[in-house]
């Protein structure tokens, strides 16, 4: 039978905008809210990028560390840090909780996923919406929807962090890019919607606006 | 006629930019960054307001955000603050609480009527005849009163926002400048708040016509502003203390929550009015309101006045009043003696002559009553507190300014918890113990000297570093002596005629303090609520200080013995717009929502989530009731969906696995079999029901746990905090979100389901309770066979990325067999057609598991889980209440109970109704009740009282109404 084609948990969110879609991972995907030249102008201000369809593995469990390792992946040696690895993000959530990220184009999650894991060892099922925030006025944005100073929290660039984001359980983190720091959000799908809805509409009274993900990843 | 001077330094509008208002319908003209008192003023208008009691005439008094009798309207907001919100062009103001204009206010003949109306004369008065009390209350609230609410006043969204530093600091005026560049010069993070639109405090006014006070403050500006580590908020005021050094500021857009490591308190001090007749009329002012009029905006404060002081910023008045060009007629110093000499020195060599020992003992009005014709001038006797009349002299004028010394401006550190304590050498209250991480500098501090004040601000700034772990920081020491306090320690006058007013915005005189003590009303906070002191807008920062001078005279007791009365957050009137904010309200959407929406799903909160209550088929116009039991007769008739993405879903994995469930649950399941399931009663350790779900095994080690929609994050919670206490090898994975779940229910549903899977559907290989994984409609599943809703139902588990697919798979599949969605609505109906009970719904927070036909549910011969011992002990007593079923006569068509309504017995209440629903498919009003026990046998009737009051005839069945329907 025909594998079907998945949706993003922001999708609804995102209907009113028209985005050009298109499937990336097998989810079909808003790949442009609006011409390159106005994205890029959004992303000099602020930007939300919807970038759930990302490969994604969690798995738990007392020996999870040691299993990870032994599959060759880098395992961060703390909780609440994470290590990025060519195309593969490793986010350890807890003690035993791990979280890995891969990039788009990249298929060694894939292999992961097929593995069959050993005892005291747990697969994960995830269903994250996840999010990249962009753009020098991160700061305000972050004032009116974090209580903590989450850019400070995660100035050491190992680091995630696990907080409220308008009043939702969120994990993020900060990475540097070519057009400057960009902020990774993870939360549960079922409330992606409201998340998106949430933050754009903050990002749009700031000057902002929506991405897609041809922005950061070219979709095939 | 305008009292417009010379362009001032530093003054705080722009004269490149005039502009006109109307005030009363008055054009006036004015210059940007006027304020409305100020403008006003320019233009020789000086009432600005009625009194909020006695319709007074009222003026400028502190011009410090705390005129509270000049509040005007604009016509959409109202009780807007004239002394310090700017005006601009085109504004139309009035005055507020007026009736035919505020120079002809109507009722200002009560002013004449007031011996009639002391404090507390409505708690006495028009209660009798008791019928007329409504007609006179209404003619009260009429004429008290401030502005009037606007209710189409615009909606206005106020976002929240948070902000962090090492030293929030409160005041940018000498200490808290001084304080700010001190703690970033050690590199911490500053944030510097302070409420007026420009820092600088007093330095920007108070100059003692002393030129190198505005190039001090000139200096410390640049120094802040070119400091990176500072962050200089204006126009914002810090409005309350709460722990962990919570502090909101509040600004003209809203809120922030500074969430600091260290607070800073320099707030400054309140300067205190001397009381005596008539200090309310339009032209008297405090001498720090006529020093910011000429320093902020180079207005006059009237032309030719007299200077009454209680202390030495008296003479510092009269200097910047003569800088300004107001001539000074006298100045009276109620004290025996001058203090600093050289301040008295310049004053006299100006020509002014000082009165010692005097007082002003009346002003005299302008026949208009709108403004001061004259001062009578008396020897002063401050053992008395009155005046010698022996020789007294009249001096005509059209002023005066007035100082008697200062209160703390310390709601926050009272709020942070500050022991305060009554210093006399200041004759005030400063802080005596600190909270851990909060500090006070300047004034607030009770240091009053300018060198001392920016000392003082590096002081407390040294030592919120040192706190903040800087050891190294060196320990400032700030030492002062004072020939005489900066505040008078009773600057009352008292008058037989009154009107010498202690609370401006009360209208509150000192008689009235002294009666409210003879009727016994003796104790600060008596005396606060009997006459209202510190109880209007400005909430006591101008007359509170006075009251507890005044009580500790009357009661002969030191000021201290006194007290304070409690300052609580919001130190300063807060729109509700930015206390309401922008609110955050999560909610959870299934997978399928979308679906939902678009075929007619009516949309309710349910907890956390968005759920379809019922569907509206396109192009039917369905009752809610009609869909529901349309929806209802589907899953009866044919097959029903519905979308159970919000049920709680649980892995629990681990060697200990089915030990955990043991202790957890109040069943079994260490011996559960694997592909089958049990009911999950979770108690809490009162034995009170808790939750309801199910538990199945999916390997030895593995178990597949739900629990109801509302309970998820409570039982995931639980489990995680007793996992802690048991210390057990266990591993729990909450999968509520990452799984969605449907139900499809009814007699074709096997048939259905069958065409999307290869799993055997039927009995014998598939079993009520057993639990299996297969691919339906191309995707992995787990499916269990329940019987919730009906005898023959499937519930659906995929990951909630493909859950639309297979929702949709299902939803076309079963078209041809009469599938039709149904929402919460009809799940209440069809369960409660299957007799099963809702927990929290039916039960209640004292609800245990006897009491509701539970014990079933229960393995007491386990040896523990959670809520086993109070069940031990409830065991053995009778329970009191009973939860039973309950049908209405055939063909029932009075007024039908409601859920809650009482089960009545001999005229006592015995119980109540917890579920009640018209069944179309039984044809029969069918429910759920608590009722005594003696009234739960099967077949029993009992009454059920209806909110008309009818006695509605109830029997108790037993099994559920399906069956019973069926047999």
């Amino acid at each position: 039978m025909q594998r079907p084609v998945l949706r993003s948990p922001a999708a609804f969110a995102q209907e009113a905008l028209k985005p050009e879609r298109g499937v990336i991972n097998q989810m079909m995907t808003a790949n442009s809210f609006a011409d390159p030249a106005t994205e890029a102008e959004y992303v000099s201000r602020l930007s939300l990028c919807d970038v759930s369809f990302l490969q994604r593995f969690g798995c738990k469990g007392p020996t999870a560390a040691e299993w990870l390792s032994a599959q060759g992946l880098p395992v961060p040696e703390q909780a609440n840090h994470y290590v990025q690895q060519g195309e593969l993000r490793v986010l350890r959530l807890g003690n035993s909780e791990f979280l890995i990220e891969e990039e788009a184009g990249s298929e060694q999650l894939a292999q992961l996923n097929q593995t069959d894991v050993p005892e005291r060892v747990h697969a994960v099922l995830r269903n994250d919406a996840a999010f990249v925030i962009s753009g020098p006025l991160v700061s305000e944005l972050f004032a009116q929807v974090c209580d903590i100073d989450v850019i400070a929290e995660l100035e050491d660039e190992s680091r995630l962090v696990m907080t409220m984001m308008a009043g939702v359980s969120v994990t993020m983190l900060r990475q540097k890019s070519a057009e400057g720091w960009q902020y990774r959000v993870w939360c549960d799908g079922t409330l992606g919607v409201y998340l998106w809805q949430t933050l754009l509409t903050i990002i749009q009274e700031l000057g902002g606006g929506p991405v897609g993900a041809n922005h950061y990843f070219k979709s095939n | 006629m305008t009292l417009r001077i010379a362009e001032k330094k530093g003054e705080w509008i722009n004269r490149d930019m005039p502009l006109t208002f109307t005030y009363e319908g008055q054009t006036v003209e004015a210059f940007e960054g006027d304020t409305m008192s100020s403008a006003l003023w320019a233009a020789g208008i000086k009432v600005l307001g009625r009194s909020f009691k006695y319709h007074r005439a009222r003026g400028v008094l502190s011009f410090a955000n705390h005129d509270v009798n000049a509040l005007m309207t604009d016509g959409v907001d109202t009780n807007i603050r004239a002394d310090v919100i700017p005006v601009s062009h085109g504004m139309e103001l009035f005055a507020v609480n007026t009736e035919g204009g505020v120079v002809k206010d109507k009722n200002r003949f009560i002013d004449r009527l007031s011996p009639f109306l002391p404090v507390g004369f409505y708690y006495k008065t028009f209660f009798k005849p008791r019928m007329m009390f409504p007609f006179w209350e209404n003619k009260i609230r009429k004429a008290a009163g401030l502005g009037k609410v606007n209710f189409d006043y615009p909606r206005q969204l106020r976002p929240k926002r948070n902000a962090h530093c090492d030293v929030l600091i409160i005041g940018a005026g000498p200490s808290g400048l001084s304080a700010a560049l001190t703690a970033a010069n050690h590199g911490k993070q500053v944030i510097l708040v302070d409420e007026n639109r420009y820092a600088g405090g007093s330095l920007g006014y108070d100059h003692a016509a002393d030129s190198s006070t505005s190039d001090k403050l000139e200096t410390l500006l640049k120094q802040v502003s070119e400091h990176s580590n500072i962050r200089l908020i204006c126009d914002a005021y810090a409005g309350g203390y709460y722990g962990d050094h919570l502090v909101p500021v509040v600004g003209k857009e809203g809120i922030t929550k500074v969430r600091a490591r260290s607070v800073i308190v320099a707030t400054g001090a309140f300067e205190q009015p001397p009381v005596f007749r008539n200090n309310d009329l339009p032209g008297v002012m405090l001498g720090s309101a006529a020093q910011r009029l000429v320093h902020r905006y180079a207005v006059k404060p009237f032309h030719r006045g007299v200077v009454v002081t209680g202390n030495d910023h008296g003479y510092r008045t009269a200097l910047d009043l003569i800088a300004g060009g107001v001539e000074v007629l006298a100045l009276v110093d109620m004290r025996q003696q001058s203090g600093d000499e050289q301040l008295a020195a310049a004053v006299a060599s100006k020509g002014i002559t000082i009165h010692l020992a005097s007082c002003i003992y009346e002003v005299i009005p302008s026949s208009d009553k709108l403004g001061v014709a004259e001062v009578v001038l008396a020897g002063y006797d401050e053992q008395t507190a009155s005046a010698r009349l022996e020789h007294s002299s009249r001096i005509a004028c059209d002023g005066v300014a007035m100082s008697a010394g200062w209160a703390p401006a310390a709601a926050l550190l009272y709020q942070a918890g500050t022991k305060m304590r009554y210093d006399y050498a200041v004759e005030q209250f400063v802080p005596a113990q600190l909270p851990e991480g909060v500090f006070a500098a300047g004034k607030v501090n009770g240091v009053y000297d300018l060198a001392l004040r920016l000392r003082d601000g590096q002081r407390a700034a040294a030592d919120a570093v040192r706190y903040l772990g800087g050891q190294d920081v060196e320990q400032i020491e700030v030492t002062q002596s004072f020939q005489l306090a900066p505040s008078h320690a009773y600057p009352i006058v008292h008058h037989p005629d009154g009107k010498n007013f202690v609370d401006f915005d009360e209208d509150i005189q000192v008689k009235d303090f002294i009666n409210a003590a003879k009727e016994g009303f003796d104790n600060i906070e008596l005396m606060k609520r009997f006459t209202t002191v510190g109880m209007g807008p400005s909430q006591g920062k101008h007359s509170n200080m006075n009251a507890i001078r005044i009580l500790a005279r009357i009661r002969q007791l030191p000021v201290e013995q006194i007290g304070t009365t409690t300052a609580r957050p919001f130190f300063h009137p807060t729109p509700l717009a930015h206390l309401g904010g922008r609110g955050f309200h999560p909610h959870r959407l299934t997978a399928m929502h979308e679906w939902h929406v678009n075929h007619g799903g009516v949309m309710m909160e349910a907890g956390a989530w968005m759920r379809p209550a019922w569907y509206q088929p396109q192009g039917a116009k369905l009752t809610a009731q009609q869909a529901v039991q349309q929806e209802a007769m589907a899953v009866r008739n044919a097959a029903g969906m519905i979308d159970g993405s919000t049920l709680g879903k649980i892995e629990v994995f681990g060697q200990d696995a089915g030990a955990f469930l043991e202790r957890f649950y109040t069943g079994k399941f260490a011996d559960l079999q694997f592909g089958s399931s049990r009911v999950a009663l979770l108690l809490d350790e009162a034995g009170v029901m808790v939750d309801d779900g199910v538990a199945a095994r999916l390997a030895e080690d593995k178990f597949y746990v739900s629990t109801n929609s509302s309970n998820a994050a409570t039982v995931y919670r639980e489990m995680q905090r007793n996992l802690q206490l048991w210390g057990m090898s266990v591993t729990l994975v909450n999968l509520t979100g990452a799984m969605a779940a449907m139900t499809l229910a009814g007699p074709a549903s096997g048939s259905i389901l069958t065409e999307l899977t290869e799993l055997d559907l039927f009995e014998e290989a598939f079993p009520q309770g057993a639990i299996r994984t297969a691919e339906v409609a191309g995707v992995q599943a787990r499916i269990m066979r329940v019987a919730f809703v009906a005898d023959l139902a499937f519930e659906i588990h995929v990951p909630s990325s493909s859950a639309l697919h297979v929702w949709q798979k299902i939803m076309k599949t079963g078209q041809p067999f009469g599938l039709r969605p149904f929402g919460t609505d009809a799940q209440r109906l069809l369960r409660l057609e299957m007799g099963h009970h809702l927990i929290s719904h039916d039960t209640d927070g004292l609800t245990n598991p006897f009491e509701a036909h539970a014990g079933g549910l229960l393995a007491m011969d386990k040896a523990f889980f959670t809520g086993q011992r109070s069940l031990q002990i409830l065991a053995a007593k009778p329970v009191k209440k009973q939860l039973v079923k309950f049908v209405l006569d055939p063909g029932f068509s009075a007024e039908l109970p409601k859920e809650c309504n009482l089960v009545i017995n001999a005229g006592q209440i015995t119980g109540r109704v917890t579920s009640i629903a018209y069944s179309e498919y039984l044809n029969r009003v069918i429910g759920m009740a608590f009722v005594a026990p003696d009234q739960a046998a099967n077949g029993q009737q009992f009454d059920i009282r209806t909110d008309d009051g009818l006695l509605v005839k109830a029997r108790v069945v037993q099994g559920s109404f399906f069956k019973l329907s069926a047999q």
